[in-house]
């Protein structure tokens, strides 16, 4: 049965339900659709633990963030450990991860925000505006739609007008910010 | 005959209606009789904020750093969050706070530059 258990098709099919399922939020893989679509010849009691080792090996190594050379030191030591992996499931693994690191990641930050994200930004320029509740007329004005939202929820909108000098006064505020990201970034 | 616009709808016909001289992202809308006759593309929500265009009072903003999670022990990851304080015409403040990654940030800073550039030249 162990043979069973080899199959790099089948297990490469396994990480993929596994990282949908703890990392991107889908619901319906549950250990039965795994077990009857992969693995339909090995038993479930023999399957059961097998999951459970993939899954925490996956786990773990998404937790750490790992680079390639802390992958192929993770792996080494799980192929010599007992009741570890093979050689071919490591490299198994590996391949996955490589090729899946970076939406997996992406997951993760998005799981760890619980503020509204910014989703989009649109926005025009208008060359004449008038309006019932202000006498300014000839100035131009910019009309800014954020789009943002809760991981998970629709997302909301807000819509903001600037007349040019609050344009200014927003794009001082904003190289503040962008100095600072500098400043962490030669710290780094 | 059902009235099928929004407040929201009617917000975007006056879009439609005004010069515009410089945009980017995507068009706010379809045509004005392609929305009359189709079902509204997003819900139109009882919040003031999205039915009316608001004036940024002040911003606040901080650099952050989310190290660790219980879903991920190495995060590393950086990220900007704004509280924007905003009042629609009838002077009603709100806040709403957002959070960005780096380059969400630098895309945000760098449209804001492409507006100042335009408006200079309206």
């Amino acid at each position: 049965m162990a043979g069973e258990l080899e199959g790099a098709k089948s297990l490469s099919g396994l990480l993929s339900g596994l990282a949908q399922s703890a990392f991107h939020g889908h619901a319906g893989i549950t250990e039965e659709l795994l077990h009857g679509q992969l693995y339909p010849e090995v038993p479930p009691e023999e399957f059961r633990p097998f999951l459970a080792k993939m899954r925490g090996i996956l786990k773990s190594i998404a937790s750490a963030d790992m680079d390639f050379n802390q992958l192929e030191a993770f792996l080494t030591a799980q192929t010599k450990k007992q009741g570890g992996i093979t050689c071919d499931q490591a490299a198994v693994i590996s391949k996955f991860w490589k090729s899946h690191k970076t939406r997996i990641r992406e997951s993760l930050l998005n799981q760890s925000r619980w503020d509204n994200g910014l989703r989009g930004l649109s926005w025009r320029v208008d060359g004449k505006s008038q309006s019932r509740h202000s006498a300014q007329i000839d100035t131009p004005v910019a009309i800014v739609e954020l789009e943002f939202g809760k991981s998970g929820q629709e997302s909301e909108f807000l819509c903001l007008e600037f007349d040019e000098v609050k344009v200014k006064q927003t794009l001082k505020r904003l190289s503040e910010v962008e100095e600072s990201i500098n400043s962490l970034m030669q710290a780094a | 005959m059902k009235n099928v616009f929004s407040s929201l709808h009617l917000q975007r016909v006056g879009w439609e209606a005004r010069a515009g001289s410089g945009s980017a992202g995507p068009v706010p809308a379809t045509s004005c009789l392609a929305m009359a006759e189709s079902p509204p593309l997003r819900e139109p929500v009882l919040d003031a904020k999205s039915e009316v265009t608001c004036q940024l009072i002040d911003f606040q903003w901080k650099l952050g750093m989310a190290v660790s999670s219980d879903q991920c022990r190495s995060l590393k990851y950086p990220y900007v969050a704004v509280i924007l304080k905003v009042a629609d015409h009838s002077g009603q403040v709100n806040s709403k706070s957002i959070e960005m990654t780096i380059p969400q940030f630098q895309n945000f800073y760098r449209q804001f530059k492409e507006i100042a550039a335009v408006i200079e030249t309206v």
